[in-house]
């Protein structure tokens, strides 16, 4: 079995501060290596290192040895596309949106491997029928769905031949029934030479076998072959992600202090329509106070649109949301989103957030700390910006001003799909217990069916 | 692309009907009798008295109340008769043809001018970074702070009487417009080479223009297929946005080099009351506005085709 990719205690700094630290390992023909950890753990560094696509104001140190012999910087890329290529993490961004899916695929049969213009094309359209988007061949990047862009990404960039592939979170963001498909895709187009994924997803690297290795802010805390590490864990921290899984959450409690019933929101034959496509129709529910509702189903199944239009976000094409709740002012009604960055205005600290909502609102001053504590907010954040704090740590502070308003019913909406799986556990479950405790009715969309199904009370399948 | 056509030309309906209605209560509003100002353009100033005056009142209806002067005007508008020039009594239409000629002329000139000077220093900028970068941001802080005229009279000092290179002003020959093109051609790229310049750095460090070449296009290959058109679609827009504000911009130019346009034509008729000309000079400029705003956002289109539904 020969070895393809030889690190041997590569690192990263920047300036003196080091970022990742010393780690060796082998990637070997026919045996795809996984680097699982946390957002944040460095574990990019180390693809954009192997790759040769460390930003300019980050250095690397340690040896990099590619099919046998060790490489400099250029030589490596000069294997780009055709030995070596890196997947992106957001298929999205890595597209031309201004080009074609299929040209996109093509152009890389033609200049890289320097086929005819007739030839490319023809290759590429059979590539795209391999991976199921031959009806989507003439759309755009921005007219596919997130599955769809990354499968397109993946042919693109194997069209070159290259048969080590790098993997950087490729199914971030994706619905788990498009996350297995991702995965086998990967793992035949790796077939020749072989693969290394970096991800924070458990269940990836369970499907993908092979050796693991497991980061910890730029340490590596263990390795071994995955199937091992992952039924024996021996260090404390691999534990926890794999109890962060929403498969091994416990199952939720029904012994609920608030649960009453008394109903918030009534939806009757609920029709929504976008673009002219009917998402869902007679879709019925009633949502209680301190109730928790789930709401599962496919990317583009219409989960958000149903979330938006409770709050009168959206129109509805057919039915009846009817609000038993007449007291309640209008504020009370809220939206957890999905991205929090989006959601916050960067020029101006928290606390001047904050101090806004509690000034508007006139809100008790004392209750703030104490639910900051609850929500494990540290005081020091209000002086930040919502760029310098961590996606968990705004998430959290998302909820606080959410919180504060006393909502009597919350939309969040896949409020924990862009955190790392440990944080995503804290967040979830800290949301759901306060809203027990206040009474907030929350429908919460996730693509994840088990986080769900571990969460909520009721749930709405799209 | 129907529908957008169709909303252009009832634009352009209105567009011609406003800005031809606006001119007129505007002339009919200026102080002064209006026979006089005419007869001292038709006889020069010395040359008037209030026979002349009268002469001019009778032969051009100018009695007449304003409402039935206004509904004249409509009348022969409907007809595309733009009348005759109450000065030269020459038909307008012809007068406007040759004042936007030379307009269009020197505009496109400058615009070209400014494109071949702005793409490049805006691309080299964005490659090579630092200090390239901040020189050339001063240097195009310094020309756009500038009011254009000393622009004009830098170079007229410059090339035309010290070195003698070019004619100070006038028109006629291809080295006539050499300085007032490249006046307006500086004073555009001011601007433009720093449009250029951010949105070629933001398709630079874009995630698939690193991708296109770690799929293994080379360089230039990547810049080609997908750094070309995707900076070009805010550098294009912009380009147009000068193009088309350049029509009531450009009239400092003309009249520092003499330059026989439409701004420097219709400055002139509004001195000599000659209202035809002006109304007719008023709406070409509307119409122009409204044909090139369509062209530029049909190119725009083709360039950036998202977010129309394709069939």
């Amino acid at each position: 079995m020969s070895v393809l990719l030889k690190l041997t205690n590569v690192a990263v700094f920047v300036g003196d501060t080091c970022l990742l630290e010393p780690i060796s390992l082998e990637l070997k023909q026919g045996q795809p290596l996984t680097i699982l950890g946390q957002t944040g753990s460095g574990k990019s560094l180390l693809a954009q290192a192997i790759m040769g696509l460390l930003p300019d104001t980050l250095s690397f140190q340690g040896d990099i040895e590619v099919f046998g012999k060790a490489l400099t910087l250029e030589q490596r890329q000069a294997l780009w596309g055709r030995d070596l290529v890196m997947l992106p993490q957001e298929p999205w961004h890595a597209l031309d949106p201004l080009m074609k899916g299929i040209n996109q695929v093509a152009e890389v049969y033609q200049h890289v491997q320097g086929k005819s213009q007739n030839d490319a094309q023809a290759s590429a359209q059979q590539d795209l029928l391999d991976v199921g988007l031959a009806d989507s061949a003439h759309k755009r990047p921005g007219q596919l769905s997130g599955g769809m862009a990354q499968r397109l990404a993946i042919s693109a960039a194997t069209a070159g031949g290259a048969h080590v592939i790098l993997a950087d979170e490729p199914t971030k963001g994706l619905d788990v029934s498009r996350r297995d498909g991702i995965v086998r895709l990967l793992q035949s187009r790796s077939i020749e030479g072989s693969l290394l994924t970096i991800t924070h997803d458990v269940a990836i690297a369970r499907q993908l076998g092979g050796s693991l290795l497991v980061m910890k802010q730029g340490r590596l805390v263990e390795q071994g072959d995955a199937l091992d590490v992952l039924t024996n864990p021996q260090n404390h921290y691999t534990r926890e992600l794999i109890a962060a899984e929403p498969k091994s959450w416990p199952d939720v409690s029904v012994a609920l202090a608030n649960k009453t019933t008394e109903t918030v929101l009534v939806a009757e034959n609920l029709a929504i329509e976008r673009g002219g496509r009917t998402l869902f129709e007679n879709v019925s529910f009633s949502i209680n106070k301190g109730e928790v509702v789930g709401v599962v189903g496919d990317s583009g199944c219409g989960k958000s649109s149903l979330g938006d239009a409770l709050l009168g976000l959206l129109p509805v094409s057919a039915g009846l949301v009817t609000r038993s709740n007449h007291t309640a002012k209008p504020y009370q009604w809220l939206k957890l989103y999905q991205d929090p960055p989006s959601a916050f205005t960067s020029s101006v600290s928290l606390g001047t957030l904050l101090k806004d909502l509690v000034d508007l609102h006139n809100i008790a001053q004392e209750r703030i700390v104490p639910l900051m504590t609850r929500l494990n907010l540290p005081e020091s954040i209000l002086q930040r910006t919502c760029l310098d704090v961590s996606g968990g740590e705004l998430q959290r502070f998302a909820i606080l001003r959410a919180l504060l308003l006393d909502p009597v019913f919350l939309f969040a909406d896949e409020p924990t799909s862009r955190l790392d799986p440990i944080t995503a556990k804290d967040v979830t479950n800290l949301l759901v217990e306060l809203a027990r405790e206040t009474g907030c009715a929350v429908l919460m969309v996730s693509h994840d069916p088990d986080l769900v199904r571990k969460t909520c009370d009721t749930v709405i399948t799209l | 692309m129907k529908a957008m056509l169709l909303k252009r030309v009832l634009q352009l309906v209105t567009v011609v009907w406003g800005v031809g209605t606006l001119t007129f209560i505007l002339m009919r509003s200026l102080p002064g009798d209006m026979a006089y100002r005419i007869a001292a353009s038709r006889y020069g100033q010395d040359n008037v008295n209030s026979e002349a005056a009268a002469l001019v009142r009778q032969e051009l209806n100018l009695d007449q109340g304003a409402f039935a002067a206004y509904w004249h005007w409509l009348l022969d508008l409907l007809q595309f008769n733009l009348g005759h020039s109450l000065v030269s009594g020459l038909p307008v239409i012809d007068a406007i043809q040759h004042m936007l000629g030379h307009s269009l002329l020197l505009a496109l000139a400058g615009l070209l001018v400014s494109i071949l000077i702005a793409v490049p220093v805006g691309l080299f900028c964005a490659w090579r970074g630092n200090p390239l970068d901040s020189i050339f941001m001063g240097l195009s802080s310094m020309i756009r702070a500038m009011p254009v005229f000393v622009l004009g009279v830098l170079f007229i000092l410059l090339f035309a009487l010290h070195w003698n290179w070019f004619p100070v002003a006038g028109f006629g020959t291809p080295a006539h417009l050499v300085l007032p093109a490249l006046t307006l051609a500086l004073s555009l790229a001011a601007v433009s080479n720093r449009v250029v310049r951010d949105s070629a750095k933001h398709t630079f460090q874009a995630a698939f223009y690193q991708f296109s070449k770690v799929k293994g296009l080379s360089a230039w290959q990547t810049f080609r297929r997908h750094g070309v058109r995707n900076i070009a679609v805010p550098v294009v827009a912009f380009f147009g946005i000068q193009l088309v504000s350049m029509i009531e911009g450009i009239v400092m130019i003309e009249s520092l080099f003499s330059w026989p346009g439409i701004g420097h034509g219709l400055a002139h008729a509004i001195f000599a009351r000659d209202i035809p000309v002006i109304q007719g000079a008023a709406l070409v400029m509307g119409v122009l506005f409204v044909a090139l705003n369509t062209l530029v956002d049909m190119l725009c289109l083709w360039i950036d085709p998202r977010g129309v539904r394709e069939a």
